[in-house]
């Protein structure tokens, strides 16, 4: 009986698939191009980032605050971490659909600089939905109130993605893309990843 | 019917040339060699199809290696779609988790609705052919989901080789758990949903291979930045930080 419902599950699971790829196959990849990337990005605060994940500034916490204080200190700090993964994931998709568009170009060299650029994108935006996931369940499932409250340093690595290190590796990746463009252009994207 | 029955032979030279033009046995030299096995296969499947018994054993040698060579083709597109996520401590893990997790399936179906094969040879290689299809299933529907998650490009050669793979290994486990209560008239719909099916995969494999694809491989053969553009890229990551 198992085995019935589950290949009825995987039949319907293929055939939305085909379904998918069809719509694909109809709307095409989104094109981006340059004037439809900056814009497009929402400022990540790496420094803030790195703080919220240092496991010195957790035990202070801990230290200094008493338990329960310390719950509600800890679900403010796993939602504000769950903004800054939402904008990693958001902004390594507008990214990966510029570097698909990128690779396209005749320029070899802009080819292998838009490859790099897809890879650290794909890579940020699986840490930042697994790390998205993680953070969701904790804050459901209020696992602070059981005096189990999540240490929040353990997120920097998810799926042996280093989340801080990759973002940064895709700012680079990200600048070398972009070296080639008007100053301006270079700047808003500094100011904007 | 008869006739019928040669379009995807047909089709299937027509890829194979496709796929010579693109290079595609550089690329993915598994799906190469299964199109190459699948134009012989149907080759020797005509030269003794007056013939029942070397035609049984002709039939059923080419579907078990039908069966190793789409294991290994979906190993093949696994690893060009995820790139240097597979090398992972868990990427490792994820094909032989879908390959497990397909023979139980399959041998969990057999045992549900069991066959009435005399011969154990026909009917381990039936389970194996049911298994594969599951991987393909699962290998499909699995980079069609990441593909809105992660933001993968899907018009690329792997994905069409899994989009083929995929559509037909669904009509064939459909046909074979909701055609089974037709009786008698199965052979014929399953006959008909098949050639149609198969004839549909070949199309798409055509069509994924009929544009080129630039190497997706980076290799750091990247000419040196301009002594401006290099400080402009220096300032910019020191900016950054």
């Amino acid at each position: 009986m198992f085995s019935i419902v589950f290949t009825w599950l995987m039949v319907a699971w293929g055939a939305l698939s085909c379904i998918y790829m069809l719509r694909c196959a109809w709307r095409r990849f989104p094109h981006r191009d340059v004037d439809d990337v900056i814009p497009f990005l929402y400022p990540v605060d790496i420094s803030l980032a790195e703080s919220l994940l240092d496991p010195a500034a957790e035990f202070e916490f801990r230290w200094k605050l008493g338990p329960q204080q310390f719950r509600q200190a800890q679900r403010k700090r796993m939602r504000l971490y769950l903004e800054l993964t939402r904008r990693m994931s958001h902004n390594s998709k507008v990214l990966v659909e510029y570097a698909v568009a990128a690779k396209g170009s005749s320029d070899p060299d802009r080819v292998i600089l838009a490859s790099t650029l897809q890879e650290k994108a794909i890579e940020v935006r699986l840490y930042s939905l697994l790390t998205g996931i993680k953070l969701r369940l904790w804050l459901l499932l209020r696992t602070d109130l059981f005096h189990m409250a999540p240490v929040l340093a353990h997120l920097r690595t998810t799926g042996e993605i280093d989340g801080l290190q990759t973002y940064t590796a895709l700012k680079s990746a990200a600048t070398a893309v972009f070296v080639q463009f008007p100053p301006d252009i270079l700047d808003s994207l500094t100011r904007n990843l | 019917m008869n006739v019928l029955e040669f379009i995807p032979s047909c089709m299937l030279v027509v890829l194979l040339g496709v796929l010579l033009r693109r290079g595609a046995y550089k690329i993915l030299p598994f799906f190469f060699t299964y199109v190459l096995f699948a134009v012989a296969a149907d080759i020797a499947r005509f030269m003794v199809r007056d013939h029942p018994h070397p035609y049984y054993i002709t039939y059923y040698a080419t579907e078990a290696s039908y069966d190793v060579l789409g294991v290994l083709v979906m190993y093949e597109v696994l690893r060009a779609v995820l790139g240097n996520l597979i090398h992972g401590r868990w990427g490792r893990c994820i094909f032989p988790a879908i390959l497990l997790a397909s023979i139980l399936l399959s041998v969990a179906r057999s045992h549900a609705a069991p066959t009435q094969f005399t011969r154990r040879v026909a009917f381990y290689i039936l389970v194996g052919e049911i298994a594969v299809r599951f991987a393909q299933v699962f290998i499909f529907a699995g980079l069609v989901t990441l593909v809105p998650l992660l933001g993968l490009r899907w018009r690329q050669y792997p994905f069409g080789v899994a989009t083929g793979f995929g559509l037909y290994a669904t009509v064939s486990l459909l046909t074979t758990t909701a055609f089974s209560d037709f009786g008698t008239r199965f052979t014929f719909l399953w006959g008909v949903t098949s050639l149609v099916a198969y004839s549909l995969t070949v199309i798409i494999w055509i069509w994924f291979f009929s544009a080129p694809q630039k190497s997706g491989i980076p290799t750091p053969e990247v000419s040196a930045l301009s002594p401006g553009d290099l400080k402009k890229y220096k300032d910019a990551l020191r900016r950054m930080r």
